[in-house]
């Protein structure tokens, strides 16, 4: 609706200046006629009252209009700057430049053209024609005097002559025509007549004057012959060639004369002038009489054309300044709108729109202002409901995070988060319990700066390894003089698109367990033992209570059955005697004696015991050329290879491959024994490295037990994994 | 500008370095129901209008009649109105003016005159000139007429163009004669 608005609107303005246009148009081009025209009209319509006064009004009217439009816009422009309207300085600065630019040399050509009208009007009449006019129609008006002077003298003459005649006498007329003739002939006059009052008494024309009947003189003429005595008169009539001059003279009645007295005697006489010279001297009267007339109009005259030409100024100037402002206008109004417009979104109204139609550059300018304004509100309303959605985000992650915090620090276990940066981000309260620490001595550190002491160390050393390996260590830290166990599991921490922003390090403090591991180990070891040791006693107690049968009743093959007895008794006895022994061994396993080792020498010597013992079981190994010596007990560590050695040896199956491996892994040593046999039931993995437990059915369930013993005496590890394709992998992890 | 100078102190001058054109007494006559008035028109026939004339331009006197009903301490009532154009003409060939006379643009009079007295005279002396007729107006009222004389035009300024014309000049009062009996 509003666009259907503007567009009419703008159709509208369109039309008016259209119009406004026509009108010009159609007002100059009459005005050009109206001057074109005015050359052929006689001065004296053109220097009319009535069109003088009317071009005086229009000019007023248009003065009046041109003040009206220069001082409206004026008034409006100061008004806006007195009010600081935005853009009004330069709208100011605009109108002034096209109204002066219009103004000035409008003006300026007006001054200059008036100076040169009056200049030229002046000059008319300055020039030489104007005496040589006035001095033709001087001499030709004293042709015409000196004829009438001779013509009254003669007229004068013959009425003084005529006096004596009988003019109402019938018998006189013959005298009186003959007489008139003599005169005629004698005064060269080409008509002579006598008149009483305004009645016609005689006459006679000259035969060779062209004059064909006798014109009849005005009355007027006779009255004042009558009652001045004298009268001149010129005639040009039709049927006169040339101009006639008449003169009249006669004796006036006298003063005190009688109502009824007889008019006065007239005698009229004539001279006709010759024709081409009549028209000379009409043609030179004429022209002079034109001079004259202009000459007389002269102000009259410069007025009009000033009149016209400040009209035609005025209307260029009201043209011109409307013209400018109306530009002026088309250029301020949508850079005034546009700086309103910018005043109103800077202060935060960004519904505001600039509602100006304009169809060159300013009009794109404001669509693109319009469109921009669109933009940075829907812009706002985006980052608005961003900026809510955040905020509700940041509420729930905080809350999130407050959960998790608190979950962190009702764990049992230790949990330190470790940022992408490689500082840490978070350490639970179990974890700096567990470690002994306080917050601000490991959040924000680096874990090298946090854990600088050899016993944390190890912490930071796990975080230096791969971040692959997602396995549970075992590390044993000395801390307050207390050996501590704890598992650690270090995970790294992916974001959704992989890419891995920290890791987090989760510490499973394993003393007490282990201690109770060890308790109930004991305990099941006792119950192994106990059981051990039942399985010998029953024999020797069948043994001997056997004897006792045999000796009471006196049976005769009480000595048979003594050897047999006693055979029993021995070797079940000397079968508790190696148990006890090697239970002994196992109780009283020495602490590790740590020295440098070479373990590859270590590794290869006990490898040689197997070579060849179980045909078609290869035995292999693979240990770094460059590898360190080792902080070991050698004879323990030895013994523990043998041990795992002998299970593998046994359970692999030929053909099959048993092989050994020890690399430096970081700063840990990794011994790996693998073996392609039947490998490990996952259930019987948990309970291996438990005393007297074993998957064979024989033997003492000692052996792993007694590895395992000799592996955390070093602060090392061992685990079991299933080999691939098959089989069994023990890895044994000792501190480098 | 020395135009523009000049045409100021001609402006501001002039009117007062020549007489001013003024109307004599007016002698009012009635002559039945008719109004005769009798004035002269003097000053009038100053160098400005005589060249006109002898240009052999048509120049107009032009004589502007107003009956008023005279109102003691009020404004007089215009009752009518009415016109006498004199127009001069010169025909410098036959060395004559004639002279036409309008009343309400209709022809009274038409002269014909060879020198500037007898002109003069047929312009400037209006005598026994019945300009209004009193029919219908009651015999009490008092009345009276104002007559002004146009002469023409003059520019101010080389462009502003004025009409040069007399006061007002009023007849004394008169009443309207009583209807006969």
């Amino acid at each position: 609706m509003r666009l259907r608005e503007s567009f009419d609107r703008h159709r509208k303005n369109h039309r008016l200046i259209l119009g406004g246009l026509a009108l010009l148009l159609l007002l100059f081009t009459g005005l050009f006629y109206m001057a074109q025209r005015g050359r052929e009209l006689p001065a004296f319509l053109v220097t009319n009252r009535v069109l003088l006064f009317v071009l005086w009004y229009v000019n007023v009217v248009l003065i009046l209009v041109v003040l009206f439009v220069l001082l409206r816009n004026l008034f409006k422009l100061l008004v806006e700057r007195r009010h600081r309207v935005l853009g009004s300085t330069f709208k100011f600065k605009l109108v002034a430049t096209y109204v002066g630019l219009s103004l000035i040399p409008v003006l300026v050509l007006f001054a200059i053209a008036t100076e040169l009208l009056q200049g030229s009007i002046d000059r008319w009449f300055n020039t030489p024609v104007a005496p040589v006019l006035e001095q033709g129609n001087a001499v030709a008006q004293a042709l015409y005097d000196q004829i009438e002077r001779t013509n009254l003298r003669d007229a004068g003459r013959a009425s003084a002559e005529l006096g004596g005649f009988d003019l109402h006498a019938a018998q006189a007329r013959p005298r009186l025509t003959r007489r008139l003739q003599e005169l005629q002939r004698e005064l060269d006059l080409d008509l002579l007549a006598v008149y009483e009052g305004r009645e016609f008494v005689q006459a006679v024309l000259d035969s060779q004057s062209g004059l064909s009947d006798l014109p009849e003189p005005e009355h007027s003429f006779l009255d004042q012959a009558a009652a001045e005595g004298r009268a001149t008169s010129i005639r040009e009539r039709p049927g006169i060639p040339g101009s006639l001059l008449l003169a009249a003279a006669a004796t006036p009645l006298a003063a005190g004369a009688e109502p009824d007295a007889p008019p006065p005697v007239v005698v009229v006489a004539g001279t006709l002038l010759d024709p081409v010279l009549a028209e000379q001297r009409q043609k030179l009267v004429q022209g002079y009489q034109t001079f004259r007339q202009l000459e007389v109009q002269k102000d009259d005259l410069r007025a009009s054309h000033l009149l016209l030409f400040l009209m035609v100024t005025l209307l260029i100037l009201l043209a011109s300044s409307w013209v400018g402002l109306y530009l002026a206008k088309q250029v301020t109004v949508p850079i005034q709108a546009l700086a309103e417009g910018t005043r109103r979104i800077s202060g935060g109204d960004l519904a505001h729109r600039v509602e100006v139609v304009a169809d060159d550059e300013l009009g794109v300018l404001v669509q693109s202002f319009n469109r921009m304004t669109e933009e940075l509100e829907s812009n706002k309303e985006l980052l608005e409901r961003g900026n809510r959605e955040l905020t509700e985000s940041n509420r729930r992650l905080a809350d999130e995070r407050a959960m998790i915090a608190a979950v962190l620090e009702n764990l049992a276990a230790g949990v330190v988060s470790i940022h992408s940066s490689g500082r840490i981000f978070t350490c639970n309260s179990a974890a700096l319990k567990m470690l002994r620490q306080g917050e601000p001595e490991v959040v924000g550190r680096r874990p090298e700066e946090a854990w600088a002491d050899r016993e944390r160390g190890r912490l930071a050393e796990l975080l230096r390894e791969e971040s692959g390996r997602r396995d549970a260590r075992e590390v044993h830290m000395l801390l307050g003089g207390e050996w501590k166990t704890f598992e650690v599991k270090v995970t790294p921490i992916a974001d959704a698109s992989g890419v891995v922003q920290g890791r987090v390090m989760v510490l499973e403090d394993l003393t007490e367990l282990i201690k109770a591991q060890q308790l109930a180990a004991w305990s099941e070891a006792a119950r192994r033992i106990a059981h051990e040791i039942k399985n010998p006693l029953t024999p020797i107690r069948l043994a001997a209570e056997r004897l006792l049968m045999k000796h009471r009743q006196g049976d005769p093959a009480l000595g048979t059955a003594i050897d047999e007895g006693v055979e029993i008794i021995v070797r079940e006895v000397v079968t508790l005697q190696e148990m006890v022994d090697e239970f002994s061994r196992y109780a009283r396993m020495p602490r590790p004696r740590p020295t440098h080792v070479d373990l590859s020498k270590l590794v290869s010597e006990t490898l040689h015991l197997y070579r060849n013992l179980k045909p078609g079981v290869e035995i292999g190994h693979q240990v770094d050329g460059g590898l360190a010596p080792a902080w070991i007990d050698g004879e323990q560590i030895k013994r523990a290879l043998i041990n795992l050695l002998d299970n593998a040896v046994e359970a692999t199956d030929p053909p099959g491959q048993v092989s050994v491996s020890a690399h430096q892994v970081n700063s840990h040593l990794e011994i790996r024994v693998s073996d392609t046999g039947r490998g490990i039931p996952a259930e019987s993995k948990e309970k291996l490295f438990l005393p007297y437990y074993s998957t064979k059915g024989r033997g003492t369930g000692l052996g792993l037990a007694i590895v395992h013993r000799i592996v955390a005496d070093h602060h090392g590890s061992i685990r079991v994994e299933d080999n691939v394709p098959r089989g069994t992998v023990f890895t044994v992890e000792l501190p480098g | 500008m020395r135009a523009t100078l000049a045409l100021l102190c001609l402006f501001g001058f002039a009117p007062q370095a020549r007489a001013e054109a003024r109307i004599s007494e007016i002698k009012i006559a009635l002559d039945g129901d008719r109004v005769l008035a009798t004035f002269t028109l003097r000053n009038a026939f100053d160098r400005r209008l005589s060249e006109r004339i002898d240009s052999g331009l048509p120049t107009a006197i032009t004589y502007r009649f107003e009956l008023h009903r005279d109102r003691k301490r009020w404004w007089d009532r215009k009752l009518e109105e009415s016109t006498l154009e004199v127009v001069a003409m010169y025909d410098a060939v036959a060395r004559e003016y004639t002279v036409h006379s309008k009343l309400d643009g209709k022809l009274i009079e038409s002269r014909t005159v060879r020198d500037k007295k007898a002109l003069e005279s047929a312009m400037t002396q209006v005598g026994q000139l019945p300009v209004f007729t009193l029919t219908g107006l009651p015999h009490d009222r008092r009345l009276l007429l104002k007559v002004r004389a146009e002469l023409g035009s003059r520019t101010i300024l080389a462009l502003i163009p004025e009409t040069i014309d007399t006061d007002w000049k009023e007849s004394s009062k008169f009443r309207p004669p009583r209807p006969p009996a």
